[in-house]
C-alpha cells in the first residue's frame, strides 16, 4: 500500500500539477465574441491652443556651451569669467607675493561632430566684467588677433573629454592680471575649422565648466627656500553668445534653442477613446518647417510629456513617462513620437488635461544645437498641423456567457 | 497510512485552480461536468445512479452504511485537432467532493457535495496578419477563460423495507468565468492589448430520485432534476438569464453472479431550453444531450470485495454546446479501473482510466483521463 501511494503521489506531483491549456484557435467556431478589431483614427490638436514658450533655461544656466563657426547660419561663441585670483599668498602667517611660472586652461568637450577634423578652439581675452547682459556685439571687438591668448587643437580622436593647454614664459603676459582687473580673467572661445561645424563645451551649470590653473613659486627669504603653489579657478559665469539672437515665431512650435523653448499642444479626445478604448499605438506626428537643425553625429532627443495641470507655460508635467524620439540633424521628414504608454497611464479613464509639452531632455535643454521648429495648428495646410494618430481597440464584445 | 494522505494532497496543490482545456468547452456554459466519483467513472458512468459516492442520484445516498468523505481528482492528457492545427493539452481538476453519512436508527442518510456542473477553462491562441496604418503586421491573439459552474448539493435519502429508496436534493449552482482577450503584435511599435471581463452565475435546482430493489440481484433507479434558470452577471451588472435543463435518468443494475455486477443507464438533459437564451446573448446555442453507458464490476475475491475489483465501462454522450450551429458534438469513452480499501476499510482509494474521443466532424480531440479518488470512513 505504501509503495502504491508513493507511486501515485509521485505521478500526480510530477506530471499532474502542470497544465497546458492552450489549443489552436479557429474562428469563428472557437472565438466567442469574435476577434479584436483595431481602429485607426487621427485627431488634430485644438486649433489655436498650441503655442511655444521660451526662457526655461537661460544661456548662463545651460548644461553646455555652444561654439560654432556658422553651424546654424551664424557664429556662436562661448564666454566665461573666472573668479578673482589673489596677487599674494599666505605662508607661515606672512602674506607674500608669488611669481607665476605657468598657467593652464582646461575645457571639457561634451560633444562634437566626429566626422569633422582639424578643429581648433581659439581663446581670446575679454574685458573682465562680463555677465548675463553681455551681448555678442559688445564683446565681438575683443575677438581680435591681439587678444588671442592661445589656440587649443581638438584632437581628431577626441569625442568627449578634456582639452588642456599651457602658457609659459613670455606668453604669460597675455593672461597677466592687474589690480585694474581686480584679478578677474574673462575669456571668449570661438571655433576654427575647415568646414562649418560646432562643438559643445562643458559649462559650470553642469559642473564641467572651463578651468584656469595658475602654477606659482613663493620665495621665502628668511628660510632661503621656495614653495610651489597652484591656484585652480573654475569659471563662475559662462554663456553662449549667438551672432543672431533667436526669435520665437508665434505661429510655429519651437523646441530647444538657447534660451530654451518648449511647446504646448492640447488635444480633445472623444469619450469613446478616453473611457472605453484600449490604445495600442499613439503617435504624435509633427511636421518640421525646415530640416532639423543640429550638430551632425550628435543627435538630440525630443520629449513629449503629459501635462498634469494645464497652467500654460508653467504647466507641471509628468516626468516618469514620456514619448521620446531622436532628432538627427538635417532630417526633414515627419517627426513621430510614440505616446501610447503615456496615454494609457495618464489620459485614459481619467479626467486630467490631454495636453503635451514638447521639450529637449534636461541634459540638453539650452545646451544643444538642435532647435526643431514645427508647424502649428495655425498652418494653412491641415496635413502639416500637429496630430495624434491613434490605433485602438474598443471594448471586446465578450459573449454572455 | 494517514501520513501519506497529506502527501498526496500536497503533491497536487499547485494545480488547484485549474481545470478543463477541452475545445468543446469554449462555447455556451462550458464543458459539462458529470458529478461522478471514481468508481462510477471506471464503469463508464453506468453505476452512477446507484453510487452513493456520486452526486447524480440523491436516492443513492440510502446505500451508505457509515460516514464517508470522498475526494476526487482527475488529470487529462488530450490531443486537440481542428482546422488550424493540432495541440496537446493537459489539465488537472477536482471534480467531486462529498461527505455523506447515515442518520442513525432512522433509515435515512444525508449528504453534502460539491461537483463540477460545467468547466470553462481554456486558452485559444491564433496568429495572423492584419493591415495597420498601411503596413502588414503580424498579430497573436489569445482568448482565455478560467472558471466554470459548481454544483453544491445538500441531499437526503430514505429507505423503506430495503426495497425502495427515495432521495431528494437541493442544488445551488454558482460560479464565474474570468475572461481575457489578448492581442500582441510582432511590431514593437504596438503595445499588446489585454481586455478582461468577469461573468458570474447563480441559480438553484432540485433533484429527486428513486431506487427500487427487485430481489437481491436486480435494481432500477430513476432520476429527475430541475435546475431552474441561471442569472448571469457581467462585471456585476445583470446581463441576462439562461434556462438550465431538466435531467431525466434511468438505470438498471443486474448481478448475474455473485462476482459480476452489470449496469446500464441513460440520461437526458434538456439543454435546448437554454438555446434561445444563449443565442440572444451572442452564443451559438444549445441542444439536448443524451448519454448512454454500460458497465461491469468484477469482484475476484468475495471475502474481500473491496480488494482490487475490476471495473469496465463504455459510454456515448452528446455534448450540449455546439461549436458550429446545427452540428452537435459527441463523445465516446472506454474506461477501466479498480480500487482498494485499507486500515480496516476506513480508507480507500479508487483509480479509473478513461479513453475518450470527441468530435463534431471538423473539430475533434482524443485523450486519456486518469481519475483518482480517496475515501475516508472515520
Amino acid at each position: 500500500v505504501r509503495a502504491l501511494l508513493l507511486l501515485l503521489a509521485a505521478a500526480f506531483g510530477l506530471s499532474g500539477c502542470q497544465e497546458k491549456l492552450t489549443s489552436p484557435g479557429e474562428c469563428p467556431e472557437l472565438c466567442p465574441g469574435g476577434q479584436p478589431q483595431v481602429f485607426d483614427e487621427v485627431f488634430g490638436a485644438i486649433a489655436g491652443q498650441d503655442s511655444s514658450f521660451s526662457g526655461y533655461v537661460q544661456p548662463q544656466a545651460a548644461p553646455a556651451l555652444l561654439v560654432s563657426n556658422g553651424l546654424r547660419g551664424f557664429e556662436e561663441r562661448a564666454i566665461m569669467r573666472f573668479p578673482p585670483r589673489s596677487d599674494s599668498v599666505t605662508v607661515r602667517d606672512t602674506v607674500r607675493a608669488y611669481t607665476v611660472d605657468s598657467v593652464a586652461f582646461g575645457f571639457s568637450v561634451v560633444a562634437r561632430d566626429t566626422a569633422m577634423t582639424g578643429l581648433e578652439l581659439l581663446v581670446y581675452r575679454l574685458p573682465p566684467f562680463i555677465d548675463t547682459t553681455t551681448t555678442y556685439a559688445q564683446v565681438d571687438p575683443a575677438f581680435a588677433p591681439e587678444n588671442l591668448i592661445l589656440t587649443v587643437p581638438v584632437p581628431d580622436t577626441v569625442r568627449t573629454g578634456t582639452l588642456r593647454a599651457v602658457l609659459q614664459g613670455s606668453d604669460l603676459a597675455r593672461v597677466a592680471l592687474t589690480p585694474a582687473d581686480s584679478g578677474v580673467l574673462s575669456v571668449g572661445v570661438r571655433l576654427s575649422a575647415p568646414q562649418v561645424t560646432g562643438i559643445r563645451l562643458g559649462a559650470s551649470a553642469a559642473g564641467t565648466g572651463g578651468v584656469f590653473l595658475t602654477y606659482a613659486t613663493v620665495d621665502i627669504p628668511d628660510t632661503g627656500t621656495a614653495k610651489l603653489r597652484s591656484f585652480p579657478l573654475t569659471a563662475t559665469f559662462n554663456a553662449s553668445l549667438p551672432a543672431v539672437p533667436e526669435v520665437i515665431d508665434p505661429s510655429l512650435l519651437t523646441v530647444g534653442g538657447s534660451p530654451s523653448s518648449r511647446s504646448l499642444i492640447r488635444f480633445d479626445l472623444p469619450p469613446r477613446i478616453r473611457d472605453s478604448a484600449t490604445v495600442i499605438r499613439a503617435t504624435l506626428e509633427l511636421t518640421p518647417v525646415s530640416p532639423i537643425s543640429g550638430l551632425p553625429n550628435d543627435p538630440a532627443r525630443i520629449f513629449a510629456r503629459a501635462v498634469l495641470a494645464d497652467l500654460g507655460a508653467k504647466s507641471p508635467v509628468e516626468t516618469r513617462i514620456a514619448g521620446i524620439d531622436t532628432l538627427p540633424a538635417g532630417t526633414s521628414g515627419t517627426v513621430d513620437i510614440e505616446v501610447a504608454r503615456l496615454m494609457q497611464q495618464l489620459w485614459l479613464r481619467t479626467t486630467g488635461p490631454t495636453a503635451l509639452i514638447l521639450s529637449l531632455p534636461q541634459e540638453l535643454e539650452g545646451g544643444s544645437f538642435a532647435r526643431p521648429v514645427f508647424y502649428s495648428t495655425a498652418a494653412a495646410d491641415p496635413a502639416v498641423r500637429p496630430r495624434l494618430h491613434i490605433s485602438y481597440l474598443l471594448s471586446f464584445p465578450f459573449e454572455n456567457p | 497510512m494517514r501520513r501519506f494522505l497529506p502527501l498526496l494532497l500536497l503533491a497536487c496543490l499547485p494545480g488547484t485552480a485549474l481545470a478543463q482545456a477541452s475545445q468543446f468547452g469554449v462555447r455556451g456554459l462550458g464543458f459539462p461536468g458529470r458529478g461522478l466519483a471514481t468508481r462510477a467513472i471506471a464503469t463508464g458512468g453506468a453505476f452512477a445512479l446507484f453510487d452513493q459516492e456520486s452526486s447524480l442520484n440523491p436516492a443513492a445516498l440510502g446505500g451508505v452504511a457509515t460516514l464517508t468523505s470522498v475526494f476526487t481528482m482527475s488529470e487529462a492528457f488530450r490531443s486537440v485537432t481542428n482546422p488550424t492545427g493540432t495541440a496537446s493539452t493537459r489539465d488537472i481538476r477536482f471534480p467531486q467532493l462529498m461527505i455523506v453519512g447515515p442518520v442513525r436508527q432512522t433509515g435515512a442518510a444525508l449528504g453534502f457535495s460539491y461537483s463540477s456542473y460545467t468547466d470553462r477553462d481554456f486558452t485559444i491562441a491564433s496568429s495572423g496578419t492584419i493591415d495597420l496604418r498601411g503596413v502588414p503586421v503580424g498579430v497573436v491573439d489569445s482568448f482565455s477563460s478560467r472558471g466554470g459552474l459548481s454544483d453544491l448539493r445538500a441531499a437526503g435519502a430514505y429507505r423503506i423495507h430495503d426495497r425502495w429508496t427515495f432521495g431528494a436534493g437541493f442544488h445551488v449552482i454558482t460560479g464565474s468565468n474570468r475572461l481575457q482577450s489578448r492581442r500582441s503584435f510582432n511590431d514593437s511599435s504596438y503595445v499588446s492589448s489585454v481586455q478582461r471581463a468577469e461573468v458570474s452565475y447563480s441559480g438553484v435546482g432540485l433533484s429527486g430520485g428513486v431506487i427500487r430493489q427487485m430481489g437481491t440481484r436486480f435494481a432500477v433507479a430513476a432520476l429527475g432534476r430541475w435546475d431552474g434558470h441561471l442569472n448571469v452577471d457581467r462585471d456585476s451588472s445583470r446581463v441576462g438569464t439562461v434556462d438550465l435543463p431538466f435531467t431525466f435518468g434511468l438505470g438498471i443494475r443486474w448481478q448475474p453472479t455473485a462476482k459480476l455486477d452489470l449496469a446500464t443507464q441513460t440520461i437526458l438533459r434538456t439543454w435546448s431550453g437554454a438555446n434561445s437564451d444563449l443565442l440572444a446573448q451572442g452564443g451559438v446555442g444549445a441542444d439536448n444531450a443524451w448519454e448512454v453507458a454500460v458497465g461491469a464490476e468484477y469482484t475476484p475475491d468475495l471475502k474481500r470485495p473491496f480488494r482490487r475489483p475490476l471495473r469496465l465501462g463504455a459510454r456515448y454522450g452528446q455534448l450540449p454546446f455546439p461549436l458550429t450551429q446545427g452540428i452537435q458534438p459527441h463523445e465516446y469513452g472506454l474506461s477501466v479501473g479498480s480500487g482498494m480499501r485499507f486500515a480496516q476499510q476506513r480508507g480507500g482509494i479508487d483509480l479509473a482510466l478513461e479513453h475518450v474521443w470527441r468530435s463534431d466532424g471538423t473539430f475533434s480531440e482524443r485523450g486519456f483521463i486518469l481519475t483518482f479518488g480517496i475515501s475516508v470512513r472515520p
